[in-house]
């Protein structure tokens, strides 16, 4: 029999272990081992992978964790027999929650003896035992063992040999005298290796690890080694040096040291399956979901969803189409038994609505009836066309996986309800972070002590690229140049560097996953504290599905909030309930606005690219919205699947036609393959079989090797079906070069559900939705773009007031003149007619929280203390720091409670009575302690000048990052007028190709890849009318490019590409600072 | 001479031919990388590879030319294939 290794440190011993999990399985595949251990320090994260590892190449598991036992310095090795992998996540996850140094003392195993069955307790070189026997108190270390007895089934002495010098840890006389007392006390003995490395040559990744964990540089006293003996032993070596240390005991050779490893290695082997749970399914048992037994859980997922059926009643077809597929769908979650996922996630979703949260469900989850009807997600399947069969079916028999949106500002409520009601159900979902080059180089450069300067340049210039190749990375960096990366310390940093890639090096906690199980969860996965407060588990969302636990991401959508924040914001001015997942989808006004381009805020819709997308599409329906997003992907963009798209919807090319089976299928997207929904039809469709079958087959043609195989299958099938070859051919040719590119259209559906809602807030409730949108801040644009898109529809923006203004943004009904709000050109070339929005009468109160500096303390205390009579008043009630009260002084939060503009105060005045009000104070010696009964100073005018406007919007800028009494742009009025400069929003009626100057701030700098591989730069520029888009091409870029990513307001000449009704670009010719140019013109004047 | 698994059985020290009677112990050392890496003249591609280790393995032997048993630690570099000889204690 050959060698089995009963202590084992892979990279999960994080900043510890050199090895890869899958290295090692292979390599002890390789030597013929029928089993293998591991053993990581502290940890059990490793335990899914390295069952499936272990499971592939037909290796017993042996799970076991080595952990400090009674001090932190003495360790000692656990492994589980089969029955015991409970026991030892019970008493991880316990020692993790209840001693916070991790070390296993007598007092906790007395307390935690229950999770003690079926676990064997190795003694190694490092256990307080063999540093008794090291020390030559043999008594003591047989009262350890006997003090352990009460606790463990069973233990052994773990020899190991490094064939270090003299007679310390790791030595073999050490190894050879623990034998001997092995022997003599008649208690079993074991040899490893206590492996942490998988080959000798890994010995200086251990070194730079050793110092990383120590926080120290390298030297002989940070590491642990003195050579290389701790890899992966082949069964020779290991015989070698049972021999030795069992000569050292006075045995003639190793042979019964062998053969008690092996005996033990047979005791702790698990399986992968019954034991470690691969493969398995556990789901919340019926009882929590309100349903006493499996059987009646059926019941109910029928009953909720045949209560939700009111929606198809009345149309006669539509309600017999929907109940048949409701039972389909039933029938496959039945055969499946996941009723009990339904109703759960059905459940959490139910809660979140209860504290009144706005959840919608992504991805193919919208493809399913169930969770429309159970209110999982909100996207009708069957008028849309969304297939169950992409989000779960028997054919796949794994978990369907849902993800759940949600106010981003309330996700952690959800959590904390999921956890109240759930318990030990329920934890979060571990994320193992691995080196990558940046923190391989950072690491590896701190242990070397090379000038941290150096690394920093280095480490700071590395995208998050993978330490196997940052060599070529630098090489490519001109910045790096005057470094020498060719000196040997560097070149020996890198290349140790490169060696850490992939190597785990930290658990943290997965930003949106829960798991959810039945009561055994504890059972089935070790779990730590967390810093979040919430247990989580110490496997990540792939162990999670591969032991069949119900894995749920509840990801916090920042849009979601605005929603909600805009619809509260409705209800409170107007006094009007909105139901707003019950508006119509067809709404006009709404369609028009999209297409208008005029999106800024919008969800998913208001990039500069989706932007130009709309104006050349022009999406008049909800099944356009999901297209435009399907087709708003790298992929598309990349291959060009748009064109061709265009043409035909514009009436420019004909509807390609290849079979008129396909008709139907490709009828919504002209005859285009755009979705994965459509190839599964295609692929059933052409051969026959099912749409759950041929998901498996789409799914396939993600890979070369899954391509061929599709392909062999492919072509027979559908001759056999009586398709002509070249159809055939013309159908494959789509599906292989559709594999990469095809889109979900469940899931596209549900971000177009959130996009139309903000969509029809924004052409409806205009200015709650800007209240929304900049309360919660969901999208790319900084506010000032979004207070400038608001004010362009009328909406006056009302600044701050300490007695108005509130925490957030809100909305004020005035009766003040604003500029006339922006209409759309309508043109013989924009066709149809568009209306858009007026707000006019509509404000929006600047929230005190766009105040740099303010904390959520002053904020509260300030609204709470209101009214205020005067500034004197606010700084001895509002209990705001000084920084804050000068701060909202010189953006004007007192202009109205001192009615500046009707006596001859100005802000000046107020900023030296501040002074003069704080001066008195500390004078009197109650610095920071202001005191009512103390007489303020008068305000009186000091004859300063008012603030000039440019001081103004400079203080705007500075305090609340944007310019509210006046556009950056209008300071240059005059000149761009000069000079004939176009604004943004009449830009439509230039002709295509003719040549203009536009000016603007800059509002985004994008360098997306496109097709051809070369870069192209769009800069976005707002100029008070809307937004200029336009790209530079490499050959601008060139004169151009520093001056983009540098300055911050420009005049452009370009030249406008017009495509589809309102699509506009315009192609950059040249570029120069505004501001520069401006005083160019006045020098000339 | 060497045994077959490497283990030194007789060898000459200052021109006198010793036969090693016993091995009293022998261990492994290599590590302490980072303090050669300049004097290290490597260039190419595995830098690494070769500055890795040092493995050296020491033998701490009884051996004997005629009579006197002496105690000497031999340390063979494994990379240079160099062997070092040191009397380390003188028994009568």
């Amino acid at each position: 029999m050959n060698f089995t290794h009963l202590r084992v440190a892979s990279g999960y011993s994080f900043k510890y272990g050199t090895a890869h999990i899958a290295d090692l399985v292979k390599r002890a595949a390789e030597f013929g081992s029928q089993s293998l251990a591991l053993t990581d320090r502290d940890s059990l994260a490793g335990v899914i992978r390295f069952a499936k590892e272990c499971e592939a190449y037909g290796i017993a598991p042996i799970i076991g964790v080595n952990l400090s036992l009674e001090q932190k310095k003495y360790r000692a090795t656990l492994l589980a027999q089969p029955g015991g992998l409970s026991s030892l996540y019970r008493l991880f996850t316990a020692l993790n929650f209840q001693e916070p140094d991790g070390v296993i003392n007598s007092k906790f195993l007395a307390k935690n003896s229950m999770h003690l069955e079926k676990l064997l307790l190795l003694h190694g070189p490092e256990s307080q035992l063999v540093a008794a026997i090291k020390a030559n108190r043999n008594s003591e270390a047989y009262s350890i063992f006997s003090a352990y007895k009460d606790f463990f089934g069973n233990q052994a002495i773990e020899c190991v040999t490094h064939q270090r010098a003299g007679d310390g840890a790791f030595s073999t006389a050490l190894a050879g005298k623990s034998l001997a007392f092995a022997r003599d006390k008649r208690i079993p003995a074991v040899i490893s290796n206590a492996v942490r490395m998988l080959d000798r040559k890994d010995g200086p990744i251990a070194d730079v690890l050793d110092a990383t964990r120590n926080l120290t540089p390298l030297s002989a006293r940070t590491v642990e080694r003195s050579n290389s003996e701790a890899f992966l032993k082949n069964s020779e070596e290991m015989k070698i040096l049972a021999d030795e240390v069992a000569r050292l005991a006075g045995e003639r050779d190793g042979k019964r040291l062998i053969g008690t490893t092996l005996e033990w290695g047979e005791l702790a082997a698990l399986s992968p399956r019954a034991d470690i749970g691969l493969g398995g399914i556990h789901l919340p048992e019926p009882e929590v979901v309100g349903a006493s037994n499996q059987s009646e859980a059926k019941i109910q997922l029928r009953d909720r969803c045949l209560r939700e059926m009111d929606f198809y009643r009345g149309e006669k077809s539509g309600e017999k189409l929907a109940r048949q597929r409701l039972e389909e769908e039933l029938s496959v979650v039945n055969r499946l038994g996941y009723e009990t996922y339904f109703l759960t996630v059905a459940d959490v979703v139910d809660m979140a609505k209860r504290m009144d949260i706005r959840v919608a469900a992504r991805g193919s989850g919208a493809g399913s009836l169930i969770c429309y009807l159970l209110g999982i997600s909100s996207v009708e399947p069957l008028s849309n066309n969304l297939i169950m069969e992409r989000f779960c079916s028997v054919t796949r028999g794994e978990l369907p996986d849902i993800d759940i949106d949600v106010e981003s500002a309330r996700r952690l409520e959800i959590y904390d309800a999921v956890f109240k009601k759930y318990g030990e159900r329920c934890a979060t979902v571990a994320m193992v972070e691995t080196y990558r080059a940046r923190h391989a180089i950072r690491d590896v450069g701190a242990a070397m002590g090379i000038a941290p300067m150096e690394i920093d340049l280095i480490a700071k210039s590395l995208p998050h690229i993978s330490s196997r190749n940052i060599s070529r990375a630098l090489e490519n960096l001109p910045e790096l140049k005057h470094l020498n990366v060719n000196s040997k310390i560097l070149k020996i940093a890198i290349d140790i560097a490169a060696k850490l890639d992939r190597l785990p090096r930290h658990l943290s906690m997965h930003p949106c996953a829960i798991a959810l199980s039945d009561i055994g969860l504890y059972d089935r996965a070790p779990l730590v504290s967390n810093r979040s407060g919430y247990p989580m588990l110490q496997f990540d969302k792939d162990d999670v599905e591969d032991i069949g636990l119900l894995k749920l991401d509840v990801l916090g959508v920042r849009m979601q909030s605005a929603i909600a924040y805009a619809i509260k914001e409705v209800e409170r001015v107007e006094q009007k309930k909105l139901e707003i997942e019950k508006i119509p989808l067809d709404d006009k006004l709404t369609f028009d606005l999209i297409k208008s381009t005029r999106t800024l805020g919008v969800f998913q819709i208001e990039s500069p690219g989706q932007r130009e997308l709309i104006g050349k599409f022009a999406p008049n329906s909800f099944t356009d919205l999901i297209i435009d997003i399907s087709l708003f992907r790298p992929g598309p963009v990349k291959s060009d699947m748009i064109s061709p798209f265009l043409a035909v919807r514009h009436g420019l090319s004909p509807i390609p036609r290849i079979h008129k089976d396909l008709d139907e299928i490709l009828r919504e997207t002209e005859g285009v393959v755009v979705f994965h929904e459509q190839v599964i039809q295609i692929i059933a469709k052409l051969t026959g079989i099912t749409l759950s079958e041929a998901d498996e087959k789409r799914r396939e043609l993600g890979d070369l090797a899954g391509q061929q195989r599709v392909c062999d299958w492919f072509f027979p099938a559908a001759l056999e079906n009586n398709y002509e070859l070249e159809v055939v051919n013309k159908v494959w040719e789509i599906l292989r070069a559709f594999a990469s590119f095809g889109f979900c259209k469940a899931h596209a559906a549900a971000f177009a559900l959130p996009t139309y809602q903000s969509a029809w807030l924004k052409s409806h409730h205009t200015a709650a939705f800007f209240a929304g949108v900049l309360t919660h801040d969901p999208g790319m644009y900084p506010k000032r773009v979004i207070i400038d898109d608001a004010r362009q529809w009328g909406i006056e923006i009302a600044p701050l007031d300490v007695n108005k203004s509130e925490a957030n943004y809100r909305v004020e009904l005035t009766e003040s003149k604003t500029r006339a709000p922006f209409k759309a050109e309508n043109l013989k070339s924009t066709g149809s007619e568009l209306v858009l929005p007026d707000a006019r009468g509509y404000a929006i109160r600047v929230g005190l929280s766009a105040l740099n500096g303010i904390n959520e303390g002053e904020i509260k205390s300030i609204v709470e203390n209101r009214p205020y009579i005067d500034l004197a008043d606010f700084i001895y009630r509002s209990g705001a720091e000084r920084p804050t009260v000068e701060g909202l002084v010189k953006v004007g939060a007192f202009d109205a409670l001192h009615h500046l503009d009707s006596n001859n105060l100005n802000r000046r005045d107020l900023i030296l009575h501040l002074q003069d009000i704080y001066k008195l104070s500390s004078e009197r010696g109650l610095a920071g302690q202001l005191s009512l009964e103390l007489e303020a100073p008068k305000l009186r005018p000091s004859g300063l000048p008012k603030l000039s406007t440019s001081e103004v919007v400079k203080n705007e800028i500075d305090l609340l990052g944007m310019d509210l009494s006046k556009h950056l742009i209008e300071f240059y009025g005059e000149f761009l007028n000069s000079i004939g400069a176009i604004r943004s929003c009449d830009l439509i009626k230039e002709r295509s190709g003719s040549s203009v100057l536009v000016a603007g701030v800059k509002v985004a700098l994008q360098t997306p890849p496109v097709r051809s591989g070369k870069r192209v730069m769009f800069l976005t520029l707002d100029d008070g009318f809307g937004c200029n888009d336009i790209t530079f091409f490499e050959d601008v870029q060139k004169s151009c490019a520093a001056l983009l990513k540098n300055s911050w307001l420009f005049l452009v000449k370009g030249e406008i590409r017009r495509t589809g009704p309102r699509g506009i670009s315009i192609r950059a010719e040249a570029a120069w600072e505004l501001s520069e140019s401006c005083e160019r013109w006045r020098n000339l004047k | 001479m060497i045994a077959p698994n490497g283990a030194p059985i007789e060898f000459i020290h200052n021109g006198r031919r010793f036969h090693i009677h016993a091995v009293l112990s022998h261990w492994r050392k290599s590590g302490g990388w980072w303090s050669r890496i300049n004097e290290s003249e490597l260039i190419g591609e595995n830098v690494l590879d070769a500055i890795n280790d040092n493995p050296t393995t020491i033998w701490r032997v009884e051996a004997a030319p005629i009579g006197a048993l002496t105690t000497f630690e031999i340390e063979l570099d494994e990379i240079s294939k160099c062997w070092q000889i040191r009397p380390t204690s003188r028994s009568a």
